[in-house]
């Protein structure tokens, strides 16, 4: 059996994969209900304690439930989708179909992302040319060997082709845009724009997830109560360490609401301990010096910066917390720094969210309270508002965008005996 | 006596002593003594920099090793107005760093007590390697760096401060018209004629010595038969790695032109922000901390110090300063220690070998912004 991924050196390699997946769109239609049933299995087959240290492994695995993806796609493609058929709309008939060969550019800092991309294409029914970011060669050979366990027949894995291969091959990145009907690309600024310029055909649907940053914020009444301020530091401790906090959901700051009574300083405490606690569960394995010199510079800058910041943080550059006041959303360093930042009103800091801001993480007591900071959220550009601890659960809308149906074609049928 | 004064008089102690012939561990503990009063005085005078100091997780005073006293990281020296422990009235100089275009140059302010320390700390290295005779010093450099008062570049600083070994300056390049400089190729021959057997000080930046000395004598077939030059270099390898040139390939290109043994041209490392200590390589490849100074490279996971035959990130350490608060600063290149003692070249102390500046990460994720939308449309900054 060929390996699940392939290491590609030719742009005719990539022609000659994209050409195979085109084929097979052409010869064989493949409904959601047989998808589904296929992801449902892979979940299982995933419960390997070998593939438990996997970051995110546990969340890929709830993803490919049936419970999980059939709301989605009923909510997107409507409520003939599962069969594949054809749905009422007005005097017309409606029917998704698949947009051809989606080219996947996933970022290179979230293991499980190659695999959340492509299952939204093949939802759709199409095939997936991915490029797999260097790093996770490894992960996603071993998540893609369960597939074809339970996959006997292929009809799946026939639809997929992965591709490893140096960031730098700019003739293969080529390759890959010239042979796809729509891309999913992932990633920073960087990386982004770079794939963005590679020369797509004209009629290629190109959907772009990140660059985005995210903050959180609390209310006095939630962040100033003592009985339940450790389980929130908790939830924001497990936002902070996700994905080493590089991914596009990662808290970079919080605001808290300023309010008589409410002692920063004692928050501060609870935060730390929640953060050494996450570090002892999931201690950091490795660091680019380069990041670790960020962080020491992140904190020497915050605090040379006035005499009134605060700061805490360990002899290592596992985490640190930079305390201080401000309504304006400070530049990231990530690496496990979160800026603690108290405001009079929340208000004013979202007011100055400039659309960069994907999710932001809420802790509010009053649900009125949360409807006006939501509503102005969604007004200075925030995609997502969820609860903290909650940041980085994927679902559809992400971006402020539908993850499957951009990528089908939605073919309008008016019967022509009327 | 003043703090200040108790501060001057142990550094003055410490260069006054053979810069590589302490013992470590007795150098260490000299070293921890002064660097904690010097500590001390800059938390007076900064309150700022006692706001970082105080949040440090170890405290200062109770500190056994000079490993665990706060450091700050070189980037906080691109701040503006610079981070400085005088008063402008005081500052005699500014010295800049050689920011790449687009980058902010880091800014360290000198006062004339400092200033004249560190040009004795260049002094008292340079001095172990190449010998007290003053000798004829030829600059790769156009006559311009040589002259410049109030902001000096690390160029400017790196020439000044082998000044002193000078009987007599010539330097070798001209302006050019567009900014730019290109050799004075009469001027150097005729030094090459008049100081042919001399024992003579060669000193540039080393991609301006390729570029501007060896390269275009190369091309003429030029060979200026100074047998005993030595040639003193500095200022980084990263340009000339992008023309595949390495430091063999430098060595013996530069000896090749001089006309002298390859082993008469010196590499060293040094940093505007460290100034005042230079690192050169011994005869082992290694480079050697003098004694009023030291070098700790710390593993960028825990920052804590490596072991010998490691890598991590460079600390320099240094009591010259008492202007600006260069104690102890990160900085964000890599090295390996070879040894903790006992190279063979006889130097005592900590060896070390350059090892580049810290690759930047291949990837950030997604929540990698440059620009942010706002800037975007600004038309402007970077995130």
């Amino acid at each position: 059996m060929s390996d699940p991924v392939q290491a590609v050196d030719s742009p005719q390699e990539i022609a000659c994969a994209a050409r195979q997946l085109r084929e097979i769109i052409r010869q064989k239609e493949i409904a959601p209900q047989v998808v589904l049933e296929i992801f449902e299995q892979w979940a299982a087959a995933l419960n390997d304690p070998e593939l438990h240290e996997v970051p995110g492994i546990t969340f890929l695995r709830l993803w490919l439930r049936r419970g999980n993806l059939e709301p989605m796609l009923l909510r997107e493609l409507g409520p003939s989708s599962l069969s594949g058929g054809w749905w009422e709309d007005g005097r017309a008939r409606l029917q998704a179909f698949p947009l051809g060969v989606v080219g996947h550019w996933p970022a290179g800092n979230i293991e499980i992302q190659p695999i959340l991309s492509l299952t939204c294409a093949l939802l759709g029914g199409n095939s997936c040319l991915v490029r797999v970011p260097s790093g996770l060669v490894w992960v996603i050979r071993r998540v893609m060997e369960k597939l074809r366990e339970v996959d006997r027949n292929g009809l799946l894995t026939e639809r997929i082709f992965m591709a490893d291969f140096d960031h730098s091959r700019m003739d293969l990145h080529e390759a890959m845009a010239q042979a796809v009907d729509g891309a999913m690309i992932w990633g920073g600024a960087e990386a982004v724009s770079q794939v963005r310029r590679l020369p797509f055909p004209h009629w290629a649907r190109v959907l772009v997830f990140g660059p985005r940053l995210s903050a959180g914020a609390m209310d006095a009444e939630t962040w100033g109560n003592r009985t339940e301020r450790s389980s929130w530091c908790r939830r924001i401790a497990r936002d902070v360490w996700q994905f080493d906090q590089q991914a596009c959901s990662s808290p970079q700051a919080l605001f808290l609401e300023r309010g008589e009574g409410c002692d920063v300083a004692e928050f501060a405490e609870e935060l730390k301990q929640a953060f050494q606690e996450e570090n002892r569960t999931h201690p950091r394995q490795e660091i680019e010096p380069a990041l670790a010199s960020a962080i020491c510079l992140a904190r020497a800058s915050w605090l040379l910066g006035s005499d009134g910041n605060s700061a805490q943080f360990p002899e290592t550059p596992d985490w640190t917390i930079l305390l201080g006041s401000g309504a304006e959303m400070p530049n990231p360093t990530q690496g496990r720094t979160l800026s603690v930042l108290v405001v009079d009103d929340l208000l004013e800091a979202i007011s100055k969210f400039d659309g960069t801001m994907q999710t932001l993480g809420l802790g509010i007591g009053d649900a009125k309270k949360e409807e006006t900071l939501a509503r102005a959220a969604g007004r200075s550009g925030v995609d997502r508002i969820v609860k903290l601890g909650r940041m980085h659960v994927f679902s559809s809308p992400w971006d402020g965008t539908e993850l499957i149906r951009p990528m089908v074609r939605l073919v309008r049928h008016v019967p022509s005996q009327d | 006596m003043s703090a200040l004064e108790e501060i001057e008089q142990g550094i003055e102690s410490l260069l006054t002593e053979p810069p590589y012939g302490v013992e470590p561990q007795q150098r260490r503990s000299t070293l921890l003594a002064l660097l904690k009063q010097e500590l001390i005085y800059a938390c007076e005078r900064n309150p700022q920099f006692r706001n970082y100091v105080t949040h440090w997780p170890i405290d200062f005073r109770e500190a056994k090793d000079i490993a665990d006293l706060p450091y700050l990281p070189v980037g906080v020296f691109k701040a503006n107005p610079p981070l400085a422990l005088v008063g402008a009235g005081e500052v005699k100089r500014t010295l800049t760093s050689s920011a790449t275009t687009g980058q902010v140059p880091s800014r360290i302010v000198l006062d004339a007590a400092t200033a004249r320390r560190i040009t004795k700390g260049v002094i008292t290295i340079a001095r172990d390697f190449i010998g007290a005779a003053r000798r004829p010093y030829l600059i790769i450099d156009t006559p311009e760096n040589l002259s410049a008062q109030g902001e000096l570049g690390a160029r400017g600083a790196a020439i000044q401060g082998l000044g002193s070994f000078a009987s007599e300056v010539v330097s070798c390049l001209r302006p050019g018209k567009e900014g730019d400089s290109n050799l004075d190729l009469e001027k150097l021959l005729a030094c090459a004629a008049k100081w042919k057997d001399a024992d003579v000080l060669v000193y540039g930046f080393t991609y301006v010595i390729w570029t501007q000395l060896v390269q275009p004598l190369q091309r003429q077939g030029i060979t200026l038969g100074m047998p005993n030059v030595r040639v003193l270099h500095s200022g980084g390898w990263k340009r000339l790695e992008r023309q595949a040139v390495t430091r063999d390939v430098f060595s013996q290109g530069v000896a090749a032109v001089f006309g002298c043994s390859a082993n008469r041209i010196l590499d060293y490392y040094g940093m505007v922000e460290n100034v005042g200590v230079i690192y050169p390589d011994c005869d082992q490849g290694n480079k050697h901390v003098p004694a009023f100074s030291d070098v700790i490279v710390r593993n960028p996971l825990t920052l804590a110090p490596v072991k010998a035959g490691e890598r991590g990130l460079i600390q320099v350490c240094s009591v010259l300063p008492t202007s600006f608060p260069g104690f102890l600063l990160l900085t964000e290149d890599m090295a390996e220690v070879i040894g903790y003692d006992n190279c063979p070249c006889g130097r005592r102390g900590t060896s070390f070998r350059f090892a580049g500046r810290a690759p930047k990460a291949e990837v950030r994720g997604c929540g990698n912004l440059e620009n942010t939308r706002y800037q975007q449309a600004q038309g402007s900054g970077v995130a």
